[in-house]
């Protein structure tokens, strides 16, 4: 990445977060290093609140009984596993929490890797590590990462679910990016769509690799606007002006359209001719 | 190393795939045309939410039906940089603007009136057709003669004009009175909508006459039907008497014009001066049916090989 877009990609980042939402330790072998973990994803898109339109007043999820439709308090509720059509397994609280794992506050590498032979369909959740106590070993670790171009591959337990991790570095930074499990991803040759793909010809893939060669050129993720939510501060700033809104729809991009009337235009004339 | 949460993924790889197909389309294009198309998305016609590209397309489509029409005549322009809106700033151009790139064809001719020379805009090709359209030059005009025979003209032209309440339905009578009188003089009359009201009827002519015969002709014609019809007038004084129809013969001079065949309009509709076939006009015809987007779809071409049926004029 040039520097430029670094500074660019600095200045639009997400504000570091106060409290660390976890605090363990890093565990290679025999060796420990104590760390913080601070969450460094953000949801920033838009929210909304459900609000009552009669009175302005924000609204509740309530559960409610689909039998006689009363509200139930949670004091009632157990949880119901589905083995058979409307066939429930019931659990309440209490039986859940004795078998759940209880987070041993460790983060267990067992194994480096190179991290780029991790597909990124894995990631989950990334979370920032810093160094609690001891500095140096932080650095220690950070820097023999960084030489190698390894990562860490091991496992957390986060509140109470486990997941496989990979400890690895960014921006000088040590990190741990969540994964997830291989039975959550699927496995895309399982479409039947991809049954009967057929090889390209060779002038149509001579013009794609050229159109991509072309095109090529370094990934900045500050190219990337949220027109949507750009356009919904836009008139929360008109509303709270008083001014009134008018909601238009953007038109498409044509281009492809106007490609298509030209080449159609183009054979006409020529016959013409 | 997840840069997004699960819905920012979703949200960048639309947009990337659009900012990465349009680039590849972009690219296309100007293999395709020498014209630099920019702001495709803006809104032209706001009414009816017409943008920019879909003027573009439009007379990319008409083109084949167009350039015949307008070919080596010197054009005048009307442009709409933007958009068709009674605030917005519009001009009529006849000098061709700053920055017309080399290949497009231009004419100087020196104007009387006001003593200087003007640079005329010749559209005789796609690309010249697709950079007006990108110039924002909606309704685009064109005299009644050939850039090198300006002074003899090759059309003559009635402008059928009807003053309200007459109406499209009035004019159209008035078309067919007016038909059917020049085709007993053996002369071949194409019709075509105005785009607004009225109805224009041109007769392709052997080029050999200058515009005070034409004229003359064209006014005679006019005050035969004015004596043959109570609807019609003659005359310019008459012009906004309420519920006539005039049969203007005033254009039929050097360098004034008429909206080319298929010129969208700056009517809040993109209405289409359309050219028509008798049978249509004979059925009645209705404004609406001819805007941007259905003249488009319309396989006839009424004017096809307009210039193969000249008729030769005695006067």
């Amino acid at each position: 990445m040039t520097q430029e877009n670094l500074e660019k990609e600095e200045r639009v980042s997400a504000s570091a977060p106060r409290r660390p939402i976890w605090s363990g330790s890093v565990t290679i072998g025999l060796v420990n290093l104590p760390v913080k973990l601070y969450p460094m994803i953000y949801d920033k898109g838009v929210s909304f609140r459900f609000l009552h339109k009669a009175d302005g007043q924000p609204l509740k999820y309530v559960k409610m009984c689909t039998k006689d439709d009363k509200i139930v308090p949670w004091d009632e509720v157990v949880r119901g596993y589905e083995v058979a059509k409307n066939e429930y397994v019931t659990f309440d609280n209490k039986e859940l929490n004795a078998i759940k794992p209880e987070s041993d506050r460790q983060i267990r590498i067992s194994k480096f890797i190179d991290y780029f032979s991790v597909d990124p369909v894995y990631f989950d959740k990334t979370y920032a590590l810093m160094p609690d106590k001891s500095k140096e070993a932080y650095s220690l670790l950070l820097t023999a990462l960084e030489r190698k171009n390894k990562a860490g591959a091991g496992r957390i337990t986060l509140r109470t679910k486990e997941y496989p991790a990979l400890l690895h570095t960014y921006r000088g930074a040590l990190v741990l990016t969540t994964l997830r499990y291989a039975y959550d991803v699927v496995n895309p040759q399982d479409f039947e769509d991809l049954k009967k793909l057929k090889e390209p010809s060779k002038t149509e893939l001579d013009l794609a690799i050229k159109i991509v060669t072309d095109l090529s050129g370094e990934f900045d993720i500050t190219e990337f606007e949220d027109s949507y939510k750009k356009r919904v501060e836009e008139i929360i700033e008109q509303k709270l002006k008083g001014e009134k809104i008018r909601v238009e729809k953007p038109p498409e991009v044509e281009a492809k359209s106007l490609m298509v009337a030209l080449r159609e235009t183009l054979k006409q004339l020529e016959k013409q001719q | 190393m997840c840069l997004f949460s699960k819905k920012e993924i979703r949200f960048t790889s639309i947009n990337f795939i659009k900012v990465f197909w349009c680039k590849i389309v972009m690219k296309e294009l100007k293999e395709l045309t020498k014209v630099e198309l920019k702001n495709l998305d803006k809104i032209f016609y706001p009414k009816i939410n017409v943008t920019k590209g879909q003027v573009v397309e439009y007379y990319i489509k008409m083109a084949p039906k167009m350039l015949p029409l307008i070919a080596d005549r010197p054009l005048v322009l009307t442009r709409y940089p933007d958009g068709v809106d009674k605030e917005k700033v519009s001009f009529f151009e006849k000098n061709a603007p700053e920055g017309t790139p080399p290949w497009v064809k231009t004419k100087t001719i020196y104007s009387e009136t006001t003593k200087r020379d003007i640079n005329y805009v010749i559209c005789n090709d796609l690309d010249t057709l697709i950079w007006l359209a990108n110039l924002a030059a909606i309704e685009i005009h064109m005299p009644f003669s050939k850039v090198n025979t300006l002074d003899k003209p090759d059309f003559l032209f009635f402008d059928i004009d009807p003053e309200p309440p007459a109406t499209l339905s009035d004019a159209s009578d008035v078309a067919l009175l007016l038909k059917d009188k020049l085709c007993a003089l053996e002369l071949t009359p194409f019709i075509k909508t105005s785009g607004k009201k009225g109805l224009h009827v041109v007769i392709p002519i052997v080029p050999e006459h200058t515009f005070e015969k034409t004229r003359a002709f064209v006014h005679k014609i006019g005050i035969e039907l004015a004596k043959e019809s109570d609807m019609v007038v003659s005359e310019f004084k008459d012009t906004k008497k309420p519920g006539k129809v005039f049969a203007d013969y005033l254009q039929n001079s050097p360098l004034r014009t008429m909206v080319v065949p298929y010129s969208l309009r700056s009517t809040p509709g993109a209405t289409v001066s359309t050219a028509l076939e008798w049978a249509e006009v004979k059925k009645g015809i209705n404004p609406s049916d001819f805007t941007i987007f259905n003249v488009v779809k319309r396989k006839s071409n009424p004017w096809k090989n307009i210039f193969e049926k000249r008729c030769k004029l005695e006067v």
